[in-house]
């Protein structure tokens, strides 16, 4: 709705609030990353910071954090690709299938994302230890992506559902083959779901820690939380390490952000509320 | 559909159903079947026995499980009402259009991107007794009076729950931003004609069609809420006097620390099987009206 | 013809012979070393490469965990539970080798680690190392709880170190009155609930001679007047008094940071606080720092908990005998040496205090001697992480409520502890 609200100090008020609530915090921890050890304790605090790249130098030169960002590229994309692609052939599947059917099988999907996942790191360690998957990139994505499909599928599904049935009857009586319906007709339709859904497990697999904490023990294939995890010392809280790497993690993150914002939230609409 | 077509389907189905059956259905089941088990690691002599239901009959009389419920529950409680309420002022305002509305959604879905090991770190440096942005905020450079947030029990969870609170707001927002959208102007523009001000307008229109919205943020929110076990992992550790041991970390600390794998096990069954009961309800009080509505 | 074939079987032969050699020489054995993730790492990898140039037919795979005691131990037993043969070599904490003993997760170092080798070391990280008359881990390097003071403020005022616990609060309210300073407080330790509240807490209990655990009836001894006067004595005396209440969030670099800010008279901690508090990049009160052993309740002598790391050889390895010679090498007089220099460890074995270089920079090394010859060692139990666990639950429930029924808790941690010990007991017989 348009409405003339915008020249209300109320209005601008709670927009700034808004912006604060969600921005300070985070600006100023990230801004301790650019400052020096002094002016990171002080009080009265330091508002502006020397821009000391020290932090961000110890950073790299010690704590190696370009690897572990490297690392997190690598597993985060490769999760990214793999549950899409599981996820699309699934979810249009379910999308063709009767309705009742469909349902069972995708509550099913979701009961299994209800399970705390603490309690099932155990037995997929297991399972990687006897396929000899630990420390290698496939032993935390193949997991990753298990956790990442059920949403993955849920939304796609929703997306496919929502595809006119004519557009792909049409293909098909141009001589497509269901498989070729998919990729040349329904596929394109469903970019918005796609995008949404690939973002989500991005940031799922970004972010993630626990299991890669587990799982990872060779520095050369550690990601980027459990790199941060590692910072913490047996000496001193190293505060400003902390800091610089939380920003050169969130940094893509952000951007990401910024970029699709508009998509991310079609799709999550699509994807919890008309289900 | 041919039978042709139904083959094809079940083959489209086939991959990710397998990868979901070995990394999360398989080892789902043997944590079933570990809480029906007395498995201790540290004393494979014991052997692993069956036990019954006695993992789940000691959890109802452990104390320290039974505060770990309530702190859980106070926790799943406060967490949701807050980012509801935050939630729903979020999504209002973000559902005007406005110069700068993209921008602004990018804000709002900031904290939601950080990884939760980052913004554990972070909070704990804003909660920090001696220099903590926090204390400054309330207490100037009275150091004297500053508040050791993570050190008091009552403190340490509420600061927890502020921390959960501003992560996962956003997220609700969203939600609930997505049953704003469906509401159609035409709607408002008629209540104005009618003469209804803005606080009428919110009641008669907004209010009824964004429930079913808030119930889908509400029980998303309360699944996770639930489970909560980073935040906790990053920010206290359980302490001080086990203020924010809350069921997760708990069960963490059974399996992992202790080595008690049948009752940390048999914790985790029961966190599942309690948010699998408030699933159901989330799915009997508004599924079936959205699958009617979609049908 | 003939020739021909001869000439093939040299051939082949020949061929054999080089690609055995190739496979001899140029394919050294991995072995896996598990450890947390140290803060010198540079004076751990050059370790590492100068025992790869001794021992050229070994090469060294270095994989880390985080340093927390309690989450490394659940990466190395999730992965000794499962019979991981991946790692050759991990580091273990003091109180962990009866537990991987018991479990049979550990390869027993007997026959290797002769009885004349171990009367090299000292006693006490010996005795922590050995399960039911054999040994399971080589100490690495040993810490214990020493008392650090500042010793400006305490000449400033003409006082000596405080022998009791009462004369560091007399000395230290005294202190902080004369210098008039907020921010000033008396003791910070550790009191967050964590596995080194058990440390900072069982020294509280032991100086007013009491215990946990009496091992020779194997009987929690939790709930005795010994110990609850000396629990309550942390609740009224020191939380939100001598220390700041935030302490009871404090690991050791919070500690630490608070007395090297300049913001404690006194500080327990580890022997390697004394070069950090002596660094005048990172301290404030460098050069105005002394160290002694801990205070004690009047009548009672003190004492400081044990602590530091050893080395313990999977069972399921397939190297033992290329993981026993890192091992040794690590341990060595040499390598303890260069740790203790350019670490600030110390070490293990006694020939390294007297080593000239070691007393020529590290005179406090010599004087920490006493406090590690008299460490006392937390339980030693196959159940100790569970025994911790209930003991971080009491103490920090005990110490962070401002009235705690301090005699009702101890009861019911101390009837859990009994438990888990009969537990212990029923597998060891």
């Amino acid at each position: 709705m348009k409405t003339g609200l915008f020249r209300k100090p109320l209005f601008l008020a709670a927009t700034l609030l808004t912006v604060g609530f969600s921005l300070a915090p985070f600006l100023w921890f990230v801004s301790s990353a650019f400052k020096t050890q002094t002016q990171l304790t002080a009080i009265p605090p330091q508002w502006w910071p020397a821009f000391s790249m020290e932090f961000f130098r110890s950073a790299v030169l010690h704590y190696g954090i370009f690897h572990y960002l490297i690392n997190s590229v690598i597993v985060a994309g490769s999760t990214t690709l793999v549950t899409i692609f599981l996820a699309t052939l699934a979810g249009y599947a379910l999308a063709q299938l009767p309705r009742r059917v469909s349902q069972i099988i995708l509550m099913g999907i979701l009961t299994c994302a209800m399970f705390p996942q603490i309690a099932i790191v155990g037995p997929i360690w297991k399972f990687l230890q006897i396929m000899g998957w630990l420390n290698t990139y496939q032993g935390l994505v193949l997991p990753y992506v298990a956790l990442t499909l059920p949403l993955a599928v849920w939304i796609l599904t929703l997306f496919f559902q929502q595809m006119p049935k004519e557009l792909e009857a049409a293909a098909l009586v141009d001589g497509c083959t269901r498989l070729m319906a998919l990729v040349r007709v329904i596929l394109p339709l469903s970019a918005p779901g796609l995008f949404t859904a690939a973002i989500l497990c991005f940031i799922y697999a970004w972010n993630e820690f626990f299991l890669g904490l587990l799982i990872m023990t060779d520095p050369l294939k550690q990601t980027m939380p459990v790199g941060i995890a590692l910072f913490q010392g047996e000496h001193v809280v190293p505060w400003g390490e902390i800091a610089a790497a939380s920003f050169i993690t969130t940094a893509p993150l952000v951007i990401m952000v910024l970029i699709f914002q508009r998509r991310i939230v079609t799709g999550l609409s699509a994807g919890a509320v008309k289900g | 559909m041919t039978p042709g077509d139904k083959k094809l389907y079940l083959f489209l189905l086939v991959p990710a159903i397998l990868v979901l059956l070995l990394f999360v259905g398989a080892p789902i089941c043997q944590s079933i079947f570990l809480s029906f088990h007395r498995d201790i690691i540290a004393l494979p002599q014991l052997k692993t026995p069956f036990v019954g239901l006695d993992n789940f009959g000691e959890l109802l009389r452990d104390p320290v499980a039974r505060h770990s419920f309530l702190i859980t529950v106070i926790f799943v409680a406060t967490t949701t009402s807050f980012e509801l309420l935050i939630g729903l002022l979020i999504a209002l305002l973000i559902n005007h259009r406005f110069p700068g509305r993209g921008a602004l959604r990018a804000c709002v879905l900031i904290p939601w991107a950080i990884p939760t090991v980052v913004s554990a770190q972070m909070w704990r440096f804003l909660f920090n007794d001696a220099y903590g942005m926090i204390n400054y905020v309330i207490f100037g450079v009275e150091s004297a009076r500053y508040i050791p947030w993570l050190a008091m029990p009552g403190t340490a969870l509420s600061a927890l729950i502020i921390a959960d609170i501003w992560k996962t707001s956003s997220f609700a927002a969203l939600l609930i931003l997505a049953g704003l959208q469906v509401i159609p102007d035409e709607l408002y523009r008629a209540a104005r004609v009618d003469g209804a001000g803005s606080w009428r307008r919110f009641w008669h229109i907004t209010w009824p069609l964004i429930r079913p919205a808030l119930l889908v943020a509400l029980l998303f929110r309360t699944i996770d809420a639930f489970r909560v076990f980073d935040l906790a992992f990053v920010m206290t550790p359980g302490g001080p006097a086990d203020a924010t041991n809350v069921l997760q970390l708990y069960g963490y600390k059974k399996m992992f620390v202790e080595g008690w794998m049948g009752y940390g096990s048999a914790i985790s069954v029961s966190v599942f099987l309690i948010v699998l009961v408030l699933a159901i309800i989330y799915l009997r009080t508004i599924g079936r009206h959205l699958m009617e509505a979609r049908a | 013809m003939r020739t021909s074939i001869k000439s093939r079987i040299i051939l082949i032969l020949g061929l054999f012979y080089f690609m055995t050699g190739v496979v001899f020489a140029g394919e050294p054995t991995d072995i896996v070393f598990l450890t947390w993730k140290t803060s010198q790492p540079k004076v751990w990898a050059n370790l590492i490469e100068e025992f790869q140039r001794e021992n050229p037919g070994i090469r060294v795979k270095l994989q880390v965990a985080p340093h927390s005691s309690t989450q490394y131990h659940a990466i190395v037993t999730q992965r000794l539970k499962n019979k991981d043969a991946s790692v050759d070599v991990f580091f273990m904490d003091v109180i962990w080798p009866p537990e991987f003993a018991n479990a049979g997760w550990l390869l027993d170092l007997t026959p290797r680690f002769k009885e004349q080798q171990r009367a090299k070391f000292l006693p006490g990280p010996i005795a922590a190392n050995t399960y039911r008359g054999k040994i399971y881990g080589v100490p690495c390097y040993l810490a214990a709880g020493l008392f650090y003071y500042r010793s400006d403020l305490l000449r400033k005022y003409g006082f000596e170190p405080p022998r009791t616990w009462d004369e560091m609060l007399s000395q230290g309210y005294e202190i902080l009155k004369g210098e008039n300073d907020p921010a000033l407080s008396i003791y910070s330790a550790q009191f967050k609930q964590y596995e080194g509240l058990v440390c900072d807490m069982m020294e509280f209990i032991w100086s007013n001679g009491g215990t946990v655990i009496d091992p020779k009836a194997n009987r929690s001894t939790l709930a005795e007047p010994p110990a609850v006067d000396a629990v309550s004595f942390v609740r009224d005396r020191i939380i939100g008094k001598a220390s700041p209440r935030g302490a009871l969030n404090y690991e050791e670099p919070e500690s630490l940071e608070l007395f090297i800010q300049g913001k404690a008279v006194f500080h327990r901690n580890w022997p390697y606080a004394w070069s950090i508090a002596n660094n005048p990049k990172r301290s404030r009160i460098a050069g105005k720092t002394g160290v002694g052993t801990l205070p004690a309740f009047p009548g009672h002598a003190p004492a400081s908990a044990l602590g530091g790391w050893q080395f313990g050889i999977n069972r399921w390895s397939r190297h033992y005998d290329e993981a026993w010679r890192f091992v040794q090498f690590m341990t060595s007089h040499q390598s303890q040496r260069t740790l203790a220099l350019k670490a600030g460890l110390a070490p293990t074995r006694r020939s390294v205090y007297q080593d000239l270089e070691v007393r020529k920079k590290m005179p406090h090394l010599k004087a920490f001697l006493p406090a590690f010859e008299k460490a006392r060692p937390r339980p030693l139990s196959p159940v100790y992480q569970m025994i911790s666990q209930e003991l971080q639950r009491f103490f920090s429930r005990a110490i962070a409520g401002r009235k705690s029924n301090i005699p009702a808790l101890a009861g019911v941690a101390s009837k859990k502890i009994q438990k888990l010990l009969e537990l212990g007991a029923m597998v060891q017989r």
